[in-house]
């Protein structure tokens, strides 16, 4: 496929409600079902392997309209809580078997139990996945937690998920999270050579497609990008922070680089791109998850690691990306990410890093004084 | 014609004589740490192990209790703002706030004392702003920081792997502890203090149970901060389990003689949600106009659920410290095990409604309260009034909407009760 | 001593009926509250009483209302809003189930049983977002008038959308859409349906049951009315006296205590207190 093509395909897949993005893969595999996966990770190879199809539910955006939501969550809790609730109410989300979610944060705990008692025909899973990484028995729970979703997932669909198909997926999902390694890695060297709108439309698509249909595509994309030759243009390269669990509007993306900054990288769905290596695909799957997720993790708001400070983290993304600057972009009332940024900032004022915060919501879909916020941020660096 | 409230009423009797005496004991030892530093731990409340930390002479250092106490006194907004000033969202936790930027002021006034830990116990129960609040201590302070992490309650029962990383976990808290004061661990000393816990607990467990009378001898929202203190910070020591021996006594003898915390008690609610501390007699007020007493809360049970059982058992001290932190408190249970928490105290309560107060500083209170009550309402049919403020900051009270909503309410309830009279008049 | 009167002081208007022992309206009045809460009070009874051409000692009961029911010292007691909401839209439309009130700076939801007794009630957050008070900041950014903003309203065909329906940001968001030429009738349009979203979310709390009775000032606003309409998918009772309801639930109850054979002895709540320190 060229590169146009792949990217308005995924653009046009974005777009989607999670069900329609599921008939969409049904096309081609008429028996597969779907499993809902709620930011921020969760190990998507054991739901291939039982012959689902993940799909990231990360909200809905502006596509719909939240009529039930509103009245069973508050004026102060985040639009992703709220739009995937409705999905449920509004019965969007029949044709899947389930959903998993994880120990994220408090609202998406929550939510869960809303999802399950609102959905009593889905098997809801919540896991709580470590926070502490250095305990002598932390990998033997983190083992038996992903073993316990594989036993009831398993029940669910009324067959094993062994060993052997569980390698397979990672094999598959490997081959993902490498070519999206690729990508971003060649956007460090060359951001100008594909824009931050379509990056980020083109792996979220992976989260709502098969991965042995979407590998060949990603793979088409950036051997066509990198044989592209790029020609530089002015702007703050910068470090966009902050995006881990609701998704901003595409137009929000679009705004930072009109706006003249160059995202050099980001956390955006950084749950399904977690690893910084391939994970082990010979011999104990769910241990080598396990090893993975506590070892092999790139820093994220949700994931505790005492002996790493995510400031720390912060500093050597900025480094390895060639960023000069750093825009905070934290879901409206996002817990975390709003107190990760007291950490975040202070670190960056000690290091004289310059810093911009910009709040969004999924449903936001004007961006006046957002684009004013960020033209002002941008000229008051590039003309300094 | 207008039945109005005096507001000296004395809700507080000896209990909270006792509870102030023996807390004020302990904030003694806060403030000479501040001078004469000894080993001490910060620790959260929900689902904590304070008994290991009481096993080595470690003070026990609750920023939650720094920031109630601030927000109690009315202090809490100006740290509140000094926070925000260095980057907190207004969207975030009051408590953290609050509590940070009293450190930032020096953590020892005349509004309460936090002093400087030696180390920071994060007991990651439930809460995941613990982890953040304590991310931000320890960096801050420079401390080094423990965490525990505690599997959420997600089954019926925690798996084998589940105790087996807890037990994992403590057993290395108490090596750090070792580290930390130069002694090493005695397991009949922790059997002794655990043996207080269970006594303690027991006490609690009564004393709920005597809120089932009619008229309750103790409002079971308002003044179960008398015992909170004690069972949560103090759990462990003679001193609390003498003090819950003395609570019951209190408290069986008004049953005993009919007396009720409100001298009229004409309607009985259960309580969720934490209480707003920054208006807390002004709140309470509001509800003992219309003669309403809370029989049952579930913000009491943040620390421990007591009243369904559980006893800590010194035979397996570490087992059954692992298994308080993960099913026995509030904070570590599903929203929906608090739905059903909430039906058991209306039933075996017998309690008329039921009324949440919605925080914003507390998601894991709050998100999705607005299906609590749409499930307590219309599926249960029990009369439930949501009002919001916060817990810390004073900015989010709004006593005439409050009272408005909380009026209309009992109103309501007045008029189904009088019209239910004149049916069986008819009758 | 055969009549009762209602008072509902409210944030911009107070409202006083007077009705007889039938039960049957025998006068209004309507007055701007001003600053002077207490003076609203009596001259809204004042001008109720020239009206009715009744005296005072003729007046057996008065029940106020409102925000601000406390202050009024003609009344003899209290009862909130929400209560007089329930029991006025019952008396006007009997087989109301549900009552919407919107006013000026509250929107209520009450589900109600048949003799008007209130079994379940919303309302909004505390800000004034999606009340009355947004439709205020809508008309006057446009120029227009609040009794115009309805009507207008109706002849848009493609309706905006709002960021939100924040009384803060209103105003700049109603600019940036005359800024991209969109035309009055249109934005209008969007403001009426943004605020009947809003209003469904608030209804669906207490159950959507019809038949469904529209009150408060808004309820005059024929914009309002067919918006909810639309995004409820049933018709609303509206009656001329909607923006009355309240006062008349109020002097219902007063005339509960005139005839004396059904007296709710109706304990009021402590007035607003002033902390006392621990």
């Amino acid at each position: 496929m060229t590169r146009k093509e792949v990217v308005q395909q995924c653009r046009d897949l974005v777009d989607l409600l999670p069900g329609e993005a599921l008939a969409e893969a049904r096309k081609k595999h008429p028996d597969v079902g779907g499993f809902g996966v709620f930011p921020v990770y969760a190990p998507v190879e054991v739901i291939h392997a039982a012959g689902l199809m993940p799909v990231g539910l990360f909200g809905a955006g502006d596509k719909i309209e939240l009529s039930h939501a509103e009245s069973r969550f508050q004026s102060f809790i985040c639009s992703i809580a709220k739009s995937t609730l409705e999905l449920f109410l509004r019965d969007d989300m029949k044709d899947f078997e389930g959903v998993v979610f994880s120990s994220i944060c408090d609202v998406a705990r929550n939510l869960s139990s809303l999802v399950t008692r609102n959905a009593p025909d889905l098997y809801i899973e919540y896991l709580h996945m470590p926070q502490n990484m250095y305990s002598g028995e932390t990998l033997n729970y983190a083992r038996a937690e992903f073993e316990r979703f594989r036993t009831k997932l398993s029940q669910r669909v009324g067959r094993p998920i062994t060993d052997e198909a569980i390698c397979e997926s990672l094999v598959l999902y490997n081959e993902v999270r490498a070519l999206v390694r690729r990508l971003y890695s060649h956007r460090k060297l060359h951001p100008t050579s594909i824009a931050a709108a379509d990056v980020y439309a083109v792996v979220q698509a992976g989260t709502r497609m098969m991965p042995e249909d979407y590998a060949p595509m990603l793979r088409d994309l950036c051997d066509e990008v990198e044989a592209t030759e790029v020609k530089p243009r002015d702007g703050v390269r910068i470090v966009l922070e902050g995006a881990f669990c609701e998704q901003p509007p595409i137009g929000l993306i679009d705004v930072i680089e009109a706006g003249g900054c160059i995202v050099q990288d980001d956390d955006l769905m950084i749950g399904w791109r977690l690893f910084d290596h391939d994970v082990e695909s010979n011999g104990d799957p769910l241990a080598a998850l396990s090893q993975a997720y506590v070892s092999s993790s790139v820093y994220t708001s949700v994931r505790h690691d005492v002996d790493k400070p995510r400031a720390d983290g912060l500093v050597v993304r900025m480094k390895q990306s060639g960023a000069e600057a750093v825009l905070f972009a934290p879901a409206k009332f996002c817990e975390p990410a709003l107190l990760d940024y007291v950490l975040f900032r202070q670190k960056l004022e000690e290091d004289d890093v310059p810093h911009l915060k910009i709040e969004y919501e999924e449903k936001m879909w004007t961006f006046e004084a957002t684009r004013t916020e960020i033209e002002t941020f941008a000229e008051s660096m590039l003309f300094d | 014609m207008r039945t109005t409230v005096s507001n000296d009423k004395d809700y507080r009797g000896n209990v909270h004589e006792l509870s102030r005496n023996i807390m004020t004991d302990w904030m003694g030892q806060l403030k000479d740490a501040t001078q004469n530093p000894v080993p001490s731990a910060y620790l959260m409340i929900s689902g904590n192990c304070v008994e290991i930390l009481r096993c080595f002479d470690i003070l026990p250092v609750f920023p939650e209790i720094n920031a109630l106490q601030l927000a109690i006194r009315k202090n809490s907004l100006p740290y509140i703002i000094k926070s925000e000033e260095i980057g907190y969202a207004s969207d975030n936790c009051a408590y953290v706030k609050a509590d940070i930027g009293f450190t930032m002021c020096g953590g020892v006034g005349k509004e309460g004392t936090i002093p400087k830990p030696s180390i920071i116990v994060c007991n990651f129960v439930g809460c995941n702003v613990y982890i953040k609040w304590f991310e931000h201590c320890a960096q801050m302070m420079d401390v080094p920081m423990i965490m525990l992490d505690i599997p959420f309650l997600r089954e019926d029962a925690p798996s084998k792997a589940d105790i087996a990383y807890v037990v994992c976990q403590l057993r290395e808290l108490i090596t750090r502890c070792e580290e930390l004061t130069g002694k090493k661990f005695d397991i009949d000393r922790l059997r002794e203090i655990l043996r207080y816990s269970a006594r303690a607990e027991d006490g609690w467990s009564r004393a709920k149970e005597l809120c089932k009378n009619r008229p309750t001898p103790y409002d079971a929202y308002f003044d179960s901060i008398n015992m909170m203190g004690p069972i949560n910070a103090l759990r462990g020591t003679k001193e609390a389990a003498d003090f819950f021996d003395a609570t019951v006594k209190e408290y069986e003898k008004m049953v005993a003689d009919g007396i009720g915390v409100l001298d009229d008690e004409r309607f009985r609610v259960v309580f969720e949600g934490p209480p707003p501390y920054p208006y807390y007699r002004n709140f309470r007020n509001l509800f003992e106009a219309w003669g309403a007493v809370s029989v049952q809360s579930t913000y009491s049970t943040v620390g421990g659920t007591w009243e369904f059982g559980f006893r800590h058992d010194a035979d397996h001290p570490l087992e059954t410290i692992a298994e308080q932190m993960i099913v026995h408190n509030l904070c570590n249970r599903s929203m929906l095990e608090r739905y059903k928490q909430i039906r058991t105290y209306v039933e075996d309560w017998s309690a008329d409604a039921l009324v949440i107060h919605s925080i914003k500083s507390c998601r894991l209170f709050s998100a999705g309260q607005g299906d609590m009550r749409e499930y307590f309402t219309k599926e249960l049919g029990i009369p439930t009034l949501m009002v919001e403020s916060d817990l810390e900051d004073p900015r989010y009270y709004a006593e005439a909407q409050m009272k408005n909503r909380i009026d209309a309410f009992f109103e309501s309830l007045q008029y189904k009760r009088l019209r239910q009279g004149e049916e069986a008049a008819r009758t | 001593m055969k009549y009762a009167a209602g008072i509902d002081v409210g944030s911009t208007q107070t409202k006083a009926v007077a009705i007889d022992s039938a039960r049957a309206i025998v006068a209004r009045a309507l007055i701007d509250t001003g600053a002077n809460v207490v003076r609203a009070g009596q001259r809204a009874l004042d001008e109720l009483l020239a009206t009715a051409e009744i005296k005072r000692e003729d007046v057996g009961f008065v029940v106020g209302t409102g925000y601000g029911r406390y202050k009024i010292e003609a009344g003899d007691t209290q009862v909130t809003e929400i209560s007089c909401h329930a029991r006025g839209a019952q008396m006007l439309f009997p087989n109301t189930r549900t009552v919407i009130d919107m006013g000026g700076q509250d929107t209520k939801a009450i589900k109600i049983g048949p003799e008007g007794d209130v079994l379940d009630f919303c309302m909004n957050d505390k800000c004034a977002a999606g009340t009355g008070r947004f439709l205020a900041g809508a008309a006057e950014v446009l120029g227009l008038t609040l009794d115009e903003i309805g009507e207008i309203s109706m002849t848009g065909t493609k309706p905006i959308r709002l960021t939100s329906v924040c009384t803060v940001f209103v105003e700049s968001d109603i600019l940036s859409h005359l800024a991209q030429k969109k035309k009055v009738e249109d934005i209008l349009a969007g403001v009426h349906q943004a605020i009947a979203a809003r209003t469904i979310g608030l209804v669906r709390r207490v159950g959507m049951d019809p038949e469904m009775t529209f009150t408060g000032g808004v309820a005059r606003n024929i914009g309002m009315i067919r918006s909810l309409e639309a995004s409820l998918g049933q018709s609303l009772n509206v009656s001329p006296d909607a923006h009355f309801c309240g006062a008349l639930g109020a002097a219902l109850f007063a005339m509960d205590h005139v005839l004396a054979n059904y007296k709710p002895d109706i304990p009021v709540g402590a007035e607003p207190t002033v902390w006392v320190d621990e």
